[in-house]
This record gives structure tokens, C-alpha cells and sequence, in this order.
């Protein structure tokens, strides 16, 4: 049975059983993947996963449950299972999915066919990364290449319906040269002819070889230049706390702020539920609301938090297609553009510290948004407007209403990251902060 | 599905691989059911429950490896799956600069579980609720002395059943039923906030819930956080002691002991995500702490969150003395990596669920009790620091420079613990903090935790631990 009809199945169920509001949302996804390591594969991995979700709702109480038995008897269970349940919940407040049934028209735009089927070519793309770093100056480098297919379809007990596909490919690498010197670089597309293994791997490896004599920097303040990789980690955190779940939960900098200055004024994020070249999303939502374009922050003003039907409620609005069913999440997420090139950028620096990649951003309190983050990789201290010297063992750290009300710059030039520490695909500008602190370990 | 319906599968899978050509098979069929229940500042939300079986089958050939899971159960599938597998490794083995081997540590024939007194089916909608609503009760409304406007607090209860073969002979089957925690609390009072994350768990029935003391904890944490919001004074600046509670010995172990000390790491294959380690291959018997640095890890404690006596290998494990007397002892090892070094596996290879390879996963890592009662240690404090419990931490991914940002913290003066300090940050290097060790008390506590590793990355239940850590001639930083 296909997955549409694995979805008439359980909202039959649903709706036999007397469901007030039912939505199925089924999904197969298929992985491919190849990781190396020394510059030599250490596993290829082929993963094929198909789920259904189920969320039923009755008399105030609700119950969302998973189940991979995708058999007919077996999805039958599962939604009585769930139904059964509700009897022992509390009651709650929530919103009811709404009676109009929407329809959406299957569509394949955004989905390269030509990535479905890649898989045998994963070792030769590996060698293509491999050898543009080697080339650059890497030494030996480590990666992954991951090529992803998802389908998913949704039903609701209101008759709305549902159904697509998208592919994606990714490349992480990271190349080392003397003294562990390291260099990233990544390439994120969502179809093949836009996938570069080569660049990731040159980028890689000629930081990687930048590196070598790395020293510590001065602990301080300094202007900073986060790459769309370091950036984009950020953004992800300002995204997650625009999520109305986040704000009700006492994990958002943005708490009491909806109409206030939280950036400066050349500083604007955009949601898309689904946007071409977007490595993520839906045209709907987990409630079959449909996903829209969500400006978050424009001209540096929260304009919305991010909701769901149920949040929505609470907040006397309306949704903006971002269910999630207990938690509003953002799709992909969009950092406008500048004006700026990289190198007027550096120039206009004059002096600070240029970030290419970073990793383990924690926060001390999500709700006033002060973190730390590590570093690692090419860093490089910038004097006179020209790259000095490169840098190594420091932290950097802030709060994260101050770090974006402090942008200078931001690249006309944008890349799409997602990877190991970016999981909300977010299409990034080189991004330019003042006045971020530098910290040094004792020793 | 069930595991003995499962069972037939691995076995099927198992013999599908051999027979297309790999040279060495594994087989892992994976059964995982959760229960589910959150409550958002008292309102209950949605009840969750997950349910499935998967199978995951790993493959040697032409000395590469490949991995392959689905969940689609059925026999056809499976088979067509574990020749897949190989089909995909062998052809890998273009990029392939050395076979990858496997050690010959000894195939277990073993069926394992914690105890569980009351099972953990038992877990129920009603019942789960009824534990969070008795931990809201203490909490809300300024029942524990402060203002808490944002309250997330979620259990689990789980059940991971595993059947793994081998064609090196092993056949495993464990049953791990678990209940875990988590707890985000926003505490506010005079226009500050404080935040504080606890994550609570082990291996067990329903009868977990009770023997940790679940709720209690939620409501003195909960008082905590009303004492650092009123009474916290600015930490010192100068030279001095710290002593570290079990939360953050077991963290600093973690971080710094354990991470560096997995041999996947000092070899480099992850190096493109969680990073590589400043331990090289020949740094076994190489000096990092003073003789009072002593770092274990164990998966063979009864009922931890990391209890793993027989690994996803087939491997049985045992203790591992990672830092012995200052010195780096041993390294946490699987199958592959004992044959890079020449040694025998010490059972560390774990996968989170069935769609993802086993590979090297502390358990519980602890710092060694010493010999000193609480009393003693602190006494031993002219002018200190103690760091009770921590909210912001990170660590490079060499794992040489780490950094804890403490909760409650107290100032020690001539052996006495006085006032709250606010937000201290011990920002060092390994083996600054390792060398600095002085004594260590007798306690041993442990905190849970999920660790994150791997790409796709796997979440691994662990505890950490340790007693309170004295560390001589530190320099601290403030928020």
C-alpha cells in the first residue's frame, strides 16, 4: 500500500472510532551515504525508513503516536491504540482543525529526479573533495557525503490532502594539514547540478594549510566576521526562539519583544515553508495548514512568532504554517542579503577576527540568550583591513539580542548551510558583529 | 512484530551477507515502544507514543564497510537489504587506503537486562501524568520560594529489546527498559532570570521514578534557583581553589577524559564532526593530571543509564581505567580499533536504534571516589570556589579547552562554605584542570545524560559522575 493510502486507512479508522479531529502524516525516506576519514572511506551507509504519524483529538484530549508497522492490521491497531488512550488523559485547551478541506495539487517542482537515484557515484564524489583539497594544501581530510529522498503525504479528518517529494545532497569536509591545522567547507543543494565537491574540498584544504602556524589571540572584544556556516548556527537558535512554544516555555530571548528593534535595521529572517532551492520544508504543515514565506525579523523589528493552529489560539492570531503539532518549528530559514563583497568586508573590518566555522554553542539562559561558542578551523586575525595572521584556541561569546543588533555588514553573496551543526537548512550572507568577546582557556 | 518474530530476520539477513560475499556479518534487529508525556507550565500537552521494529545489517568487503537498515519487516526486504550492503562496501573500497579489520575478541552467547521490579509497560498515559502533575504541584505558583513562568517537564518511558548475531558466533538478546526525565525551568525574581536544565534517568521499571527521587529533585532544584536569583555575589577574581560537586567532576570527566579517549576519534574518523582528540595513538602511559587524577568508565553498573554489559559487537564489556594516577591508561575500543592498536575490544560499541552502525560510545564515566568525606575535602579550602551544578559548557574539539559556567556556586573561606557566588566560569585546559586535582572526597553520585556523536548522529544514554573534585590554583572567569 502506498503511503496515501496508508493515510485513508488511519483517518478511516480515526473517524470510525469517532475522532473530532484526526491528521495522518506519513512519510519514506531513503539515505544514502558515504563518510571517510584519512582521505579513505570508512563506511557507506544505505538507510531506508518509512513512518506514520497519527494525532487524534476528542472531547479536549489529544494524543500524537509513530509507528513503523505499516502493515493495514497493523496500522488499524495502532490508531484504536492511540484512541484508547485519550480516555486517560487530562483534558487541555487547544485549537480544532479547521472544516475547509485544502487541496494540494501534487507538485514535483524542487525535486531533482536526478538525485533520487545517487548513490553508486558516492565514492567518486568523495574522491572529487578528497583531491580539490589535497590539491589546495590539505593533507588528509574527513567527510561525509549524504544524499537524501523524502516523500511524505498528509490526510486529515477535514478532507485535506496532500503529497510531495524532495532530495537533497550534502557535503561536509574537513581537511588537516601541519600541527593539526584544519580547514571546512561544505556544499548543500537541493538538486545535483548545484552540488560542488570540488569547492567544499579546495576550501577546505587551503585553510587547512593557512592554518599551520596558528597562535591565540588576545582575549577582548573584537569585530567579528562569521562565515554563513558560523552564522547560520546562530540563526538557527534565533529561529527556534520564534517559536511561540519556545516563548510560552521560558526559552526565548525573544520573550515581550513582538514589535520591538531585537537586530540592527540591515538585519532581516524570512521563513519559507518552501522556497526553490530550500533544502527543507513542505508546502503543509503537520496540521495540513499551508506553509507560507514568515518574515520574523524585518528591518531589524520582530514582526511574528512562529505557530501552530493551537498556539495561534493562545496568542489571538493566526497560524503562520509552522505546526509542528506540540512545537512551531521554522522550515528554512533566509538571512537577507547585503550589499557587501567578502573582501570589502575584510577591508572595512580593519581590524577583528574572521570565523569560518565553529561547533558546541551553549547557552547559559535561553530566555536572556547568552552563549558561547567554539571556534575551529580557519579563524584568521584581521589588521589594516588585510588577513594578518592565523588563530586558534579562543571561544567567543555574547548575547544574542546584542550580537545581531551589532551587525555592520552583511555579503551580497549567500550559501545554503545545513550540516552536523545546522540541522534548519538556512540560507546565509557572511554576517559582520561588533564588539563580541573573545575568551582564552586558563593554562 | 515481535522480537521472536524479529529474531528470523537477523538470522535470514545474516546469512544473506555471507552468501553474497561479505566477510564478516552482523545482524541487529531492534524493537524500541515509548510512552511519552509533557506538561508546559501545568497544561498538559498532546500524550506521545512511538512503536516499531527495524533491522540493521553491517558488512565487511573487499575490506570496506557498509551499513544498511530498514524498518520494512518483511524477509524479502531484509535479505535484499544485507546484499545491498555489500554490494555498496565493496564498491566503496575505490577510496579504500587500508582493509578495515576486525579483532578477535571472544563472541558472546549472552541474554541480558537491568533489573525491573515493575515493568515498564506499566507506563501508562494516567500514570505517567500522574508523576509530572505530583512535580508541577511542588513547583508551581512560587510553591518553591520563587516565580517559575516557564516550566517544561517531560517523562519517557521506554523499552529498547535488541537480538544481535554475528558470523564470528555472537548471539545477543537484551532487554532495556528505562524511564528518563527532562525538566527545563525559567526561574524570575527582581527582573533576572535564571535557567536550569535537569535530565534525569536510568535503566529500570516504574520503580525508577521512586529510587531517584524524580520529583524531589525537580522542587529543591527548583528552590535553588530562588536562593542564586536573590543572593548571588560576584565571584572572585583571584587565584584559588575550586571544588568540584559529582555534577561537574562527571562533566570535566566526560568531556575531557572521555571523548579524547575514544580510539575513533584518535584515529580520526570523526573527524569532520564531533572532531578528532590531542591524544595520538602512542599517547597510552603519557602524563596528564597528578597522581590524584583518576577517570573510569563502566558499562557494567547495575541499572545506570549506560548500562551495556554486552556490546552492540558482541563484545562483553568491562571497566575501563581511562586515567590511572595521572596517567593516560586506556582507550575506549571497538572491534576495528582494537585491531589498529593491536589490543582486544573493551566492549564500547553501541547504535542508538537499529538504523544507525554501531560505534564507540562512552557508558558511565566517572571520576574515582577518593578517600576524603566532604568535610575533609572542604576543609582543605583556605580561599575557594565550589561548583555545585553548571548550565552553559563547551570544549573544543581537540577536547583541550573546555569551559562550566556554574548555577549555584558558593564561596569557601578557611574550610567553610559561605554565600552564593553568581555565574563563576572555570574556562581551562585539560591539562591544566587534571594536573591541578588534589584530593578527592569518598561520595560517588552520578547525573544521566545523552551523549551526541556520530553522523548521522546518535544519542547515546550515559551517566557521569564522580565525587567532589578538589582542584588547587585556579583562575576564574565571570559572566
Amino acid at each position: 500500500m502506498d503511503i496515501e493510502g496508508l493515510n485513508e486507512l488511519a483517518i478511516g479508522t480515526a473517524d470510525r472510532l469517532g475522532a473530532e479531529d484526526a491528521v495522518a502524516l506519513t512519510s519514506k525516506a531513503r539515505e544514502r551515504m558515504i563518510r571517510f576519514a584519512n582521505s579513505s572511506v570508512t563506511v557507506v551507509n544505505h538507510v531506508e525508513e518509512a513512518e506514520m504519524m497519527v494525532y487524534v483529538a476528542k472531547g479536549k484530549r489529544r494524543g500524537i503516536a509513530s509507528t513503523s508497522n505499516l502493515e493495514p492490521s497493523g496500522v488499524k491497531r495502532f490508531v484504536s491504540d492511540l484512541f484508547a488512550s485519550l480516555k486517560g488523559l487530562p483534558q487541555s485547551e487547544y485549537a480544532s482543525l479547521p472544516d475547509a478541506a485544502k487541496k494540494y495539487p501534487s507538485a514535483s517542482a524542487g525535486f531533482d529526479r536526478k538525485l533520487d537515484s545517487v548513490g553508486p557515484e558516492l565514492p567518486d564524489l568523495a574522491k572529487r573533495a578528497i583531491g580539490a583539497s589535497l590539491k589546495a594544501g590539505g593533507k588528509r581530510s574527513a567527510g561525509v557525503i549524504e544524499a537524501s529522498t523524502v516523500s511524505s503525504a498528509i490526510l486529515t479528518s477535514s478532507g485535506t490532502k496532500g503529497a510531495e517529494t524532495r532530495a537533497s545532497i550534502k557535503l561536509n569536509i574537513r581537511s588537516f594539514a601541519a600541527n593539526d591545522a584544519s580547514g571546512h567547507g561544505l556544499s548543500c543543494s537541493a538538486t545535483l547540478a548545484g552540488f560542488d565537491p570540488e569547492m567544499a574540498g579546495e576550501r577546505a584544504g587551503s585553510d587547512a594549510k593557512r592554518m599551520a602556524d596558528a597562535s591565540e589571540p588576545q582575549a577582548g572584544k573584537y569585530r567579528v566576521m562569521m562565515s554563513p556556516t558560523v552564522a547560520s548556527n546562530l540563526i538557527e537558535i534565533v529561529g527556534d526562539s520564534a517559536s511561540a512554544f519556545s516563548v510560552d516555555a521560558g526559552t526565548s530571548y525573544l520573550t515581550d519583544k513582538l514589535g520591538k528593534k531585537v537586530a540592527a535595521r540591515q538585519f532581516s529572517l524570512t521563513d519559507h515553508g518552501s522556497v526553490r532551492g530550500g533544502l527543507g520544508g513542505r508546502r503543509f504543515d503537520d496540521e495540513g495548514m499551508p506553509t507560507k514565506s514568515v518574515k520574523i525579523i524585518e528591518d531589524g523589528v520582530l514582526s511574528t512568532y512562529l505557530h501552530n493552529l493551537t498556539t495561534a489560539r493562545k496568542w489571538k492570531t493566526e497560524t503562520t504554517g509552522n505546526a509542528g503539532l506540540v512545537q512551531p518549528h521554522a522550515w528554512n530559514l533566509e538571512v537577507g542579503a547585503g550589499d557587501a563583497s567578502y573582501e570589502e568586508m575584510v577591508r572595512e573590518m580593519g581590524e577583528g577576527i574572521i570565523l569560518t566555522s565553529n561547533w558546541y554553542t551553549r547557552f547559559k539562559n535561553y530566555r536572556t540568550g547568552e552563549f558561547s561558542t567554539v571556534p575551529r578551523d580557519g579563524a584568521y586575525l584581521v589588521k589594516g583591513g588585510e588577513v594578518a595572521k592565523p588563530l586558534k584556541g579562543m571561544r567567543v561569546g555574547d548575547d544574542l539580542q546584542r550580537a545581531f543588533s551589532s551587525v555592520q555588514m552583511l555579503s551580497k553573496a549567500r550559501e545554503w548551510i545545513e550540516w552536523w551543526e545546522v540541522s534548519t537548512p538556512t540560507l546565509c550572507p557572511w554576517v559582520m558583529l561588533d564588539g563580541i568577546t573573545v575568551t582564552k582557556a586558563y593554562e | 512484530m515481535d522480537l521472536e518474530q524479529a529474531k528470523g530476520l537477523a538470522e535470514d539477513a545474516l546469512k544473506r551477507a555471507e552468501s553474497s560475499g561479505a566477510t564478516y556479518a552482523e545482524a541487529r534487529v531492534q524493537g524500541t515502544r515509548v510512552r511519552e508525556f509533557v506538561l508546559k507550565n501545568g497544561e498538559p500537552q498532546p500524550s506521545f507514543f512511538e512503536e516499531g521494529y527495524g533491522v540493521g545489517i553491517r558488512v565487511l568487503s573487499r575490506g570496506a564497510l557498509g551499513f544498511a537498515a530498514t524498518n520494512s519487516m518483511d524477509a524479502a526486504s531484509v535479505k535484499d537489504l544485507a546484499a545491498r550492503a555489500v554490494k555498496l562496501a565493496g564498491a566503496s573500497s575505490s577510496i579504500l587506503k587500508k582493509p578495515i579489520k576486525f579483532d578477535s575478541s571472544k563472541a558472546a552467547k549472552a541474554k541480558w537486562a537491568p533489573k525491573e521490579k515493575k515493568k515498564i509497560e506499566g507506563a501508562d498515559a494516567t500514570w505517567l501524568r500522574e508523576v509530572l502533575m505530583e512535580a508541577e504541584k511542588r513547583i508551581a505558583d512560587g510553591k518553591a520560594g520563587v516565580k517559575i513562568p516557564g516550566r517544561i517537564i517531560v517523562i519517557l518511558a521506554g523499552l529498547d529489546e535488541k537480538y544481535y548475531v554475528n558470523s564470528d558466533g555472537a548471539k545477543v538478546q537484551a532487554r532495556i527498559p528505562r524511564i528518563l526525565s527532562f525538566c527545563s525551568l525559567t526561574a524570575m525574581e527582581g527582573g533576572e532570570t535564571a535557567q536550569r536544565f535537569i535530565q534525569q534517568g536510568e535503566t529500570g521499571g516504574l520503580e525508577v521514578v521512586d529510587r531517584i527521587g524524580l520529583v524531589a529533585r525537580i522542587e529543591e532544584e527548583a528552590k535553588v534557583m530562588g536562593k542564586v536569583l536573590r543572593n548571588s555575589r560576584k565571584p572572585p577574581t583571584d587565584t584559588l581553589d575550586v571544588v568540584l560537586s559529582p555534577e561537574l567532576s562527571g562533566i570535566a570527566a566526560h568531556e575531557s577524559v572521555g571523548h579524547p579517549q575514544e580510539a575513533d576519534r584518535v584515529l580520526g574518523r570523526e573527524g569532520a564532526q564531533a572532531g578528532e582528540s590531542y591524544l595520538k595513538a602512542d599517547s597510552i602511559g603519557r602524563k596528564i593530571g597528578s597522581a590524584e587524577a583518576n577517570v573510569s568508565d563502566d558499562p557494567t553498573l547495575p541499572n545506570s543509564n549506560g548500562m551495556t554489559p554486552v556490546d552492540d559487537e558482541g563484545v562483553t564489556g568491562r571497566k575501563r581505567r581511562l586515567i590511572k594516577d595521572g596517567y593516560i591508561n586506556e582507550f575506549l575500543q571497538n572491534r576495528v580499533t582494537a585491531s589498529e592498536f593491536g589490543v582486544e575490544s573493551n566492549g564500547a560499541s553501541r547504535a542508538s536504534g537499529f538504523d544507525r552502525e554501531p560505534i564507540i560510545r562512552m557508558a558511565n564515566t566517572f571520576v574515582e571516589p577518593g578517600d576524603y568525606t566532604t568535610e575533609e575535602l572542604l576543609k582543605e579550602v583556605k580561599h575557594g570556589v565550589f561548583f555545585k551544578s553548571f548550565t552553559e559548557w563547551n570544549i573544543d574539539d581537540k577536547r583541550l579547552n573546555q569551559r562550566y559556567v556554574a548555577l549555584e556556586a558558593y564561596l569557601i573561606e578557611n574550610g567553610e562554605v559561605k554565600g552564593l557566588v553568581k555565574a563563576p566560569v572555570l574556562e581551562i585546559t585539560t591539562p591544566r584542570l587534571w594536573s591541578s586535582v588534589k584530593a578527592r572526597s569518598k561520595k560517588l553520585e552520578f547525573e544521566s545524560a545523552t551523549c551526541g556523536k556520530g553522523d548521522p548522529m546518535q544519542g547515546a544514554p550515559v551517566w557521569t559522575g564522580g565525587p567532589e573534585t578538589l582542584l588547587a590554583g585556579i583562575k576564574l572567569g565571570a559572566r
